[in-house]
């Protein structure tokens, strides 16, 4: 092929590869947005009604003749299931990063990473069915409830998002430069002493990200956690109440209503909720690494 | 070789000392002193060991995989190897080649040996900043804004504080290795002006591969050539009357 032609094709090829990509995710956007904003411009539905309405019932009238679609519970559902499940993976992650970075690099390069990269593979059907059988039927062991609810979902999401969280804060802690760790050994510091007071403490940006990084996933998970919750559509009065998540309503109402209807007008709203809140996660995530960026630079 | 140490007394003390990493054996049966209140600097080519020696001094050897050793390092007349090492390196301080200073405010940096180390009051640490930072030659650029990020410094700052962190500590013997190497000419003057006025109170045990840089901030220098200790003697006379023609030949650079 001629010079110049080469060089032509290729500008060409590449420029279309990223046009298609733009034209894709703004189509996207605009698609959810559009069917999503519906809800409140075609049919009349207050959003204040629908952010902070407590009660989910699309094929009911309220007494004003508005389908009721208060979508608080599901919003609740969904952050206490992130956030419960944040809690439960992030130290042990942490703490596991910490002993196969700083104690046993070895038996963190030729294990553990190695079998948490396998983690991370695993469909997550599959951590349903685990929770189903076992976290469930352990909540409901010692409860006396039913074992679905805000608890186990969250526990089986904890185990989903344990193997990212690690490997991001192993590469976190990894990341630290080498000489930060000699400058406070060279001060008579401990080896825990400057892991606490050097390693986590220059590597917290990036362990942040590792954490949002993890609740995006399980703020974004669905199949899993609707299998554990108990797809109850009430703001949640416990943790072993069984209750619902904004993904897990709209995988079990997608299928069954027809476009244009109300419900289904709905259910693009919530997903619409659901892309905003992840373009917030990944802000986060820019603001993060932009701060982090520039204490290194 | 002995009038420096018979004016003063060996600080430190290097005997028959082997080092193998692995089975690399890095240091050869060195025998070498450090006078205290002194400036001793080791000179030679890169890879000959400088560093490994300097890092057994304060035992950050240890650090290092499959590290072994034979003969004795003696500070004060105490064995390093029978002492706990973090101990050691509230004596022994250190400064590195490459500016290290941790991702926090100035005072921080300053502070961070105390804080982890003794009880030390809030007004007792403001204190310790101003005169470390002084001793390091800092104070007056960095004390309007000590909260400052450490990591905006420029090199050369960086570099004294640095050293004044490692001075927080009150170190009787301050080992450094080639300070000057990343710093520009001027940065570099200051720091060598710097290890003149730290030897008055504190044992300055310096590497570099600048002879220049030997004969003017040294009293006794010591020559090294693959992992074995070539010569050592007070600088003037061992850069005026080399006894061994591998220190003859790197002194007038025909290699290295
Ligand atoms: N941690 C280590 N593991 C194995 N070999 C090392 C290590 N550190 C240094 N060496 C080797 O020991 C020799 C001396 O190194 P070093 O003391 O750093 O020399 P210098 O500081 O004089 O340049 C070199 O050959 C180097 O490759
Ligand atoms: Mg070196």
């Amino acid at each position: 092929m001629p010079k110049h032609r080469l060089e032509r094709c290729g500008l060409t090829v590449t420029g279309a590869c990223v046009a298609l990509v733009t034209v894709l995710v703004v189509t996207l956007i605009v698609m959810v947005a559009s069917h999503g904003l519906a809800t409140f411009a075609n049919d009349g539905i207050a959003v204040g009604d629908f952010l902070l309405g407590t009660t989910w019932n699309p094929h009911q009238a309220d007494a004003n003749g508005n389908p009721t679609v208060g979508a608080l519970p599901m919003i609740c559902g969904s952050f206490a299931v992130t956030i419960l499940s944040t809690v439960i993976a992030l130290p042990i992650a942490i703490g596991s990063a910490i002993f196969v970075v700083e104690v046993a690099p070895g038996f963190g390069r030729r294990v553990f990473q190695p079998l948490i990269e396998l983690l991370v593979g695993i469909p997550s059907v599959v951590y349903g069915l685990i929770g189903l059988s076992v976290v469930v039927a352990w909540t409901r062991s010692w409860s006396g409830s039913t074992g679905y609810g805000i608890l186990s979902a969250s526990i089986v999401l904890a185990v989903m998002v344990l193997p990212t969280v690690t490997s991001l804060s192993i590469d976190a802690l990894a990341s630290v430069p080498h000489e930060y760790r000699e400058g406070s050994y060279a001060l008579g510091c401990t080896r825990w002493q400057t892991i606490w007071n050097v390693v986590l403490r220059s590597a917290t940006p990036s362990l942040m990200t590792a954490t949002i990084l993890g609740m995006t996933r399980a703020f974004g998970e669905s199949l899993a956690v609707q299998m554990v919750i108990g797809n109850s559509a009430q703001i949640p009065g416990s943790l072993l109440t069984p209750a619902s998540t904004l993904t897990s309503v709209l995988t079990m109402g997608m299928g069954n209503e027809a476009m244009g209807t109300v419900y289904n007008d709905v259910l693009w709203s919530l997903a619409l909720l659901l892309m905003a809140m992840s373009l917030v996660f990944i802000l986060i995530i820019h603001l993060i690494g932009g701060r982090g960026a520039v204490r290194h630079g | 070789m002995d009038t420096i140490d018979e004016e003063a007394a060996a600080k430190v003390a290097v005997d028959h000392l082997d080092l193998w990493y692995g089975d690399f054996q890095a240091l050869k049966d060195i025998s070498l002193t450090m006078p205290e209140g002194k400036v001793t600097a080791m000179i030679g080519p890169s890879g000959c060991g400088k560093s490994t020696l300097l890092r057994t001094l304060n035992r950050m050897c240890d650090l290092a995989e499959a590290v072994r050793h034979e003969g004795s390092v003696t500070v004060d007349g105490t064995d390093v190897f029978g002492v706990d090492p973090n101990e050691l390196r509230l004596k022994v301080g250190m400064v590195f080649q490459h500016p290290n200073p941790f991702p926090m405010s100035i005072k921080d940096n300053v502070c961070y040996g105390p804080r982890r180390h003794a009880e030390v009051s809030h007004a007792d640490l403001d204190e310790l900043t101003e005169t470390s930072l002084r001793r390091a030659g800092l104070w007056d650029e960095v004390k309007d804004d000590l909260s400052h990020d450490a990591l905006g410094l420029s090199g050369g700052q960086q570099q004294r504080l640095c050293i004044a962190r490692a001075i927080a500590m009150g170190p009787e013997v301050l080992l450094m290795d080639e300070p000057t190497s990343a710093l520009d000419p001027i940065s570099t003057g200051m720091v060598e002006e710097l290890m003149r006025e730290l030897s008055r109170d504190h044992t300055v045990i310096v590497v570099t591969h600048n002879m220049q840089q030997a004969t003017r901030v040294s009293d006794k220098c010591a020559f090294f050539l693959l992992g074995e200790l070539v010569e050592a003697g007070p600088t003037p006379e061992l850069f005026a009357h080399p006894k061994d023609k591998r220190t003859e030949d790197y002194l007038t650079g025909r290699f290295g």
